[in-house]
């Protein structure tokens, strides 16, 4: 066999500097959590702080399992590799094995693996324990988008005249346990708010649980992790923590209905036109959601998101969009996810019922979203997945979004 | 790709020897045996053509598979990627995976197992030389069938998984996914007939003296592979079977409104996918154990524990598979016990890492390509295989699934295990199979290359994932922290690409060159397996005489002896004990047939028909009967390729000239078309 | 070299001899390479089978149209059942008698086994004609579908069966059935029984377990 060049072994020797401190500046970039709102290494809850005791222990195992190989293989390599000046005829000793050597590297990683194990149990036991007093939320999958009922009554049914229906994003008070349920209205999704829990797939048919809670007040982010079609990247979700006063003003405001016609002129058109165009698929309470009970939805897997009290949300359109602060007045398509409550779209008073802001809504992106959905958010509006192109005019889209600025 | 020599026909035929009674009715002849042209090819049933043309045709697709992983690559550059829409990319990760999975990994083994495994337990060819055929023609056809979906409106677009009911004809309302479901019927079936056929090779047409003990590690690993095809398949083609009754024929197996549970397809994928994983990964496992020892010149440590671990691993793959469900909802009993199994499973996979290691220590390590793609594959399946750990731990897992970390623990597995470990195949046997060397400078550069494109385009996967990057995205916004690592990953991707077309370049490279030098001879590695011992490239008879197997690394020992005290000394020169090529004029080799591709080629038929028009179907199923009808009542021989001991009495009727067994017995014929004839005479 | 375990002549010599052809017909395993085709074979069918039997014990209540219960005809299930049965019996009869050199035998209980099981089909299709009238059709319900699938399969599997049979009579017509090919019988028996035994299984899990 030929010598190596040197130009192989200069070429080696760089490849394996590249590699070596590729690996280091992945360790390194691990440790550095800001700006990452999905970060799986920032809980902010108890579950994920109990997922996250469990999961350190372990990475360091397998770090240094994977030292120890990475080292052994290194050192065999420059130990026992062919000299220039090595006889080609002389032999190595021929070892077969050692059986007692391979009995003991057989048992020491199975017993490395029970301890792992012990671990494991522990945690899956404690992530399924019941929660008492925990609210009770329905979270539901629907292409591209979730939808959430609160059991605020406590019946055990989330459709009764006490109990809330929204969209895109969870409110919650921190500090309390929420007792999610997830399903889907179609295909299989995900539930994933990483800073708070694991994740949890929401299977049509199928009703499983998955407990959240958040420490402080925040915004927690998620995305939904399991391939669910065309516009599966933008289907998004956030959990708003809130404190536990700003929580009842919440479910207050969200039991309201908004039968009463807006005051404004432009916005009372744009309710005309809401009914005529919209209330097919979306509901205001009030409005038209007797009639929705019994209607045959051009959806589908179900309805369009409750748009009852859009202007409490941040975030529209899967969360993909912040319904107020436009992050870039000229790209209407533009989110920033940062983490703070302030830069997620925050709805200020309204949150809570009080008035909308109408200066900080971000009109661009809400106006572009309603002229053609699809050209944010792929969709397949044409088989009843997804919102259509209306075809509305500028005065219509106009009327449309003053109208929804009513909807505190 | 004609490397093979064969022997000239006319050395063959002996002239009035074929006064059988036999009387051929027109079609029912065979093709000639021997021929060297393109045709050969095709009617061929010699495994070693077989082997090359899998392999081949594996690498072909790798480059269309490789070509939509530079899409994705390039889409994920940057946020709100623009090369992609959304449904296309859907489309490309879906076939992406679909065919590394399908055409290139699990076919690459194949060509390994086709090739070498006759060749190293002493055989003449498999035990059904024509459904081994079918098998290949099946593979190539169905993966055509699968690829002509870019051209009839679209690829599949639901993930290799492909969850029901997201593959229902309600939300993927194109054919891709009926042509992703019929064409992989077809693959599987090939897969099925291969699992059969080689399951028997190895069980029954081992030479005198090759106790299963004995057997080399990749043979042993091939019947480990080929066992879980066996089982694995069948429950896939049940799962594919649901699907289409449901898009075809509008059945109710997925259609939650009429009370399905979709878990059921999750599990029947599972069964099959876990099973799956390993039978890509072990062919990989046992080129390297017998690539190790060759190049460190001592014996693989612990034969019996490298063999039982597989062995282990391959019955410990069926308890697995839910471990790709902890979060679809299946309760907590279910989950903790996946997760104490999938742990471990891990004991092993890091027993074969530590043999591994150990064989090397001591050694006189010889760092030719092989042995470096070798290191590579001990060092990156590690990777992959503590990332495979960490998921194992279920509440972790939560976390993982879905993310780009288990993007990356796969590829380090599949890539960085089953690819380096074929790769380091193909530079080992290459001189054995085409009679060149493929050239060594450019080998390691192109290892080096290889190890740099894979660590750069995968190892930042891991942190992407933990780092909340979701799998399976067409898009992601600024402001999440994925920018730079999907660079570094995107342009890992494109060194990696460099990194194959170096290898096809040293390809053809090394074939211009290889006429200015010396012919390699039958063990250009100093290697220890007997398919060494014959000459390269293989002779069509492969052994002449067949060799009287006496121990573990046969051939090693017919060139060394081994003191008490492990020392070794060598007995004999290599030119002593390897053959000579020989005329084969005495030996009897099936005859080739042309009812293999006939009876394959029928099959896209029947699925085309299925997706556009039933009627199609009819002619599909009409070419497929009448080309089993074909093969079951074709003469066992060409009745001009008689040899010199060959009795044509035994073309009479009492060499079962037609065993009719239609439909899945088919096989049947090939034995009686193998039979010796001097057996019968 | 006085310590070398052997030397290459003595190994050479015995390579010389190994028989030069290949060792087909004297097998490592002592089961010729068919039969073990088969045996294979019918192990991975029990999966394929497997699969679709869990798919119909998780199906078997349906949400609309017919239910099991109102719709079997036990009796006259039994009945043809009983009759694929019998054709084991006339199977083995045919083995036997091929394996006794009785060519005439092995083609009259060949004929009736192929008989067995076409009466058997044509029971399967009279039944499946009845339920469709019943209100039982392919697209009705989860059960529905599952039910006809599995049953489907396995009447597929029969019909396949048949034709093998029939087309070992007509090979023993035209005297190309010796007795030293008395395996092919036998393997073809297997197929055979090994359809009988699944279907064992169906009847039990589908008409009898409620």
């Amino acid at each position: 066999m030929s010598r190596r060049s040197l130009g192989l072994r200069i070429f080696g020797a760089v490849v394996f500097a590249v590699i070596v401190t590729l690996f280091a500046a992945l360790i390194y970039a691990a440790f550095q959590n800001d700006g990452k709102p999905l970060d799986t290494f920032v809980p902010g809850g108890p579950s994920s702080k109990e997922i996250q005791n469990l999961v350190i222990p372990v990475f360091a195992i397998a770090g240094v399992v994977f030292v120890g190989v990475m080292g052994a293989v290194l050192l065999i390599t420059w130990k026992f590799r062919t000299k220039a000046t090595d006889d080609p005829e002389e032999f190595p000793e021929q070892v077969h094995g050692r059986t007692g050597l391979e009995i003991g590297w057989t048992i020491l990683p199975a017993l490395i693996l029970a301890g792992v194990a012990v671990g494991t149990v522990a945690t899956i036991i404690n992530l399924n324990k019941k929660e008492d007093k925990a609210i009770e939320v329905q979270v539901a999958g629907q292409q591209w988008w979730w939808q959430y009922k609160y059991d605020i009554n406590g019946d055990g049914n989330f459709d009764g005249p006490e109990d809330i229906t929204t969209a895109t994003e969870m409110v919650v008070p921190a500090g309390r346990a929420i007792q999610v349920t997830t399903t889907s209205n179609d295909v299989i999704h995900s539930f994933w708010i990483p800073g708070l829990n694991g994740k949890k797939d929401a299977v049509p048919g199928l009703r499983s649980p998955l407990k959240l809670q958040a420490d402080t007040p925040g915004v927690y982010r998620g995305q939904c992790t399991e391939y669910c079609g065309l516009s599966h990247a933008n289907m998004r979700m956030l959990v708003r923590a809130v404190s536990a006063s700003d929580y009842e003003a919440w479910v207050a405001n969200q039991l309201k209905d908004h039968a009463a016609d807006p005051t404004d002129a432009k916005a009372l058109s744009g309710k005309t036109t809401w009914k005529a165009l919209c209330a097919q698929c979306h509901v205001i309470k009030g409005v038209n959601d007797e009639k929705m009970k019994t209607a045959k939805v051009p959806l589908t897997s179900g309805v369009a998101p409750d748009l009852t009290h859009l202007m409490t949300r941040g975030t529209f359109a899967g969360s993909i969009l912040n319904l107020y602060d436009p992050v870039d007045p000229n790209d209407p398509s533009v989110t920033l996810p940062a983490s703070d409550i302030a830069a997620a779209g925050y709805p200020g008073a309204a949150l809570t019922g009080g008035n909308v802001d109408v200066s900080r809504v971000n009109r661009v992106s809400l106006e572009a979203w309603l002229r053609n959905p699809a050209a944010i958010k792929p969709n397949y509006a044409q088989g009843g997945r997804g919102m259509p192109n209306l075809g509305l005019t500028e005065a219509q889209i106009d009327e449309l979004v003053a109208y929804l600025e009513t909807l505190n | 790709m004609a490397i093979i020599e064969a022997l000239p026909t006319d050395q063959l035929a002996l002239p009035g020897a074929v006064t059988s009674d036999y009387k051929p009715a027109g079609v029912f002849t065979r093709p000639k045996a021997g021929g060297t042209g393109w045709k050969s090819w095709l009617t061929t049933v010699d495994h070693k053509k077989i082997g090359i043309m899998y392999g081949a045709t594996a690498l072909v697709f790798l480059l269309i598979g490789g070509f939509e992983a530079i899409l994705i690559r390039v889409q994920l550059w940057s946020p709100r990627g623009t090369l992609l829409s959304a449904n296309a990319y859907n489309q490309v990760f879906t076939m992406h995976g679909t065919t590394m999975v399908f055409l290139v990994v699990m076919p690459i083994g194949a060509a390994f197992a086709n090739y070498l495994m006759p060749l190293q337990i002493g055989a003449r060819d498999v035990a059904y030389p024509r459904i081994n055929a079918y098998s290949y023609w099946m593979y190539l056809f169905g993966g055509i069938f699968l690829n002509t979906s870019w051209l009839l409106g679209g690829g599949a677009d639901g993930g290799w998984f492909n969850y029901a009911p997201n593959n229902g004809i309600l939300y993927s309302p194109s054919h891709g996914i009926d042509f992703w479901n019929l064409g992989l019927i077809i693959t599987g079936i090939a897969s099925l007939a291969g699992a059969v056929n080689l399951i028997v090779t190895v069980l029954n047409m081992r030479a005198p003296g090759m106790t299963l003990m004995r057997m080399p590690i990749f043979t042993w690993m091939t019947l480990v592979t080929q066992f879980l095809l066996l089982f694995a398949i069948p429950v896939l083609t049940v799962a594919q079977v649901l699907l289409m009754m449901d898009r075809t024929f509008h059945a109710n197996f997925f259609n939650v409104a009429k009370g399905a549970n979709p878990l059921l397809w999750e599990h029947l994928f599972w069964i099959f996918g876990h099973p799956e994983v390993y039978l890509m990964i072990l062919p990989a496992f046992g080129l390297v154990s017998d690539i190790l020892p060759t190049f460190a010149r001592k014996p693989i440590f612990g034969y019996p524990f490298i063999v039982f671990s597989g062995v282990a691993i391959g019955f410990m793959g069926w308890g697995v598979w839910a471990h790709h469900m902890f979060v679809s909802g299946i309760g907590p009993i279910s989950v903790t016990a996946f997760s104490l199994t999938t742990m471990f499973i891990a004991v092993p996979t890091g027993v074969k890492i530590l043999n591994w290691t150990a064989t090397m220590w001591g050694g006189k390590l010889r760092f030719t390509s092989p042995m470096l793609f070798s290191i590579g594959l001990v060092t990156m399946f590690t990777i992959g295989g503590l990332s495979g750990v960490t998921h194992s731990v279920a509440p972790a897992d939560t976390q993982q699934t879905d993310t780009y970390y288990i993007v990356a623990h796969f590829h380090y597995v599949l890539f960085g295990g089953a690819f380096f470990g074929f790769i380091g195949g193909f530079y080992y046997y290459w001189p054995k199979v085409f009679g060149y060397m493929l050239n060594e400078k450019l080998g390691k550069t192109n290892f080096w290359l290889m190890l740099l494109g894979f660590n750069l385009t995968f190892a930042p996967m891991h942190i992407l994932g933990l780092q909340g990057m979701s799998r399976r995205i067409y898009t992601y916004d600024a402001g999440y922290g994925f920018d730079l690592w999907n660079k570094v990953a995107t342009i890992g991707a494109f060194t990696l690409a460099s990194s194959v077309f170096l290898f096809i370049f040293n390809i053809f490279y090394s074939r211009s060159k290889a006429k200015s030098l010396p012919p390699v001879g039958a063990d250009p590695w100093d290697a220890r397996t007997i398919e060494w011992m014959i000459p390269s490239p293989v002779p069509e008879y492969n052994y002449d005489p067949i060799p009287t197997i006496t121990r573990v690394d046969d051939f090693w020992y017919r060139k060394y002896g081994e003191t008490k005290d492990g020392k070794l000394v060598r007995i004999a020169a290599t030119e002593d004990v390897v053959q000579q090529r020989s005329d084969g004029k005495h030996i009897h080799l099936p005859s080739p047939s042309y009812w293999p591709i006939v009876a394959s080629f029928g099959m896209p038929i029947v699925a085309y028909g299925l997706i556009f028009n039933l009627w199609l179907c009819l002619v599909g199923g009409i070419i497929v009967v009448g080309a089993l009808f074909g093969w079951v009542l074709e003469p066992p021989d060409d009745p001009d390729a008689a040899h010199e001991d060959h009795d044509p009495a035994a073309h009479g009727s009492d060499d079962g000239t037609v065993v009719v067994n239609a439909g899945e017995v088919a096989e049947a014929g090939d034995v009686a078309a193998e039979k010796e004839p001097e057996t019968v005479g | 070299m006085a310590n070398a375990v052997q030397t290459h002549e003595s190994v050479a010599a015995a390579d010389a001899h190994a028989p030069h052809a290949h060792i087909d017909h004297d097998t490592n395993t002592g089961i010729s390479n068919t039969k073990l085709g088969m045996w294979l074979f019918l192990a991975s069918e029990c999966l394929l089978f497997g699969g679709l039997i869990t798919t119909y014990l998780l199906y078997k209540h349906p949400l609309e149209g017919p239910t099991p219960k109102e719709i079997f005809d036990i009796p006259f299930t039994s009945t043809s059942s009983f009759v694929l049965l019998m054709s084991s019996l006339t199977m083995v009869l045919a083995v036997s008698a091929i394996e006794r050199g009785d060519h005439q035998r092995l083609r009259i209980w060949l004929g009736a086994t192929a008989l067995l099981g076409a009466t058997f089909i044509s029971g399967q299709i009279y039944e499946f004609t009845v339920f469709v009238r019943e209100g039982l059709g392919f697209t009705t319900s989860r059960f529905s579908s599952a039910f006809y699938t599995l049953t489907g399969f396995h009447g597929v599997h029969v019909t396949v069966g048949i034709i093998m049979l029939m087309s070992l009579v007509l090979l023993s017509l035209r005297g190309k059935l010796p007795e030293h090919r008395a395996e092919t019988v036998e393997i073809i028996g297997l197929y055979w029984h090994f359809v009988d035994v699944v279907w064992i299984f169906i009847f039990a899990v589908v008409y009898l377990i409620p």
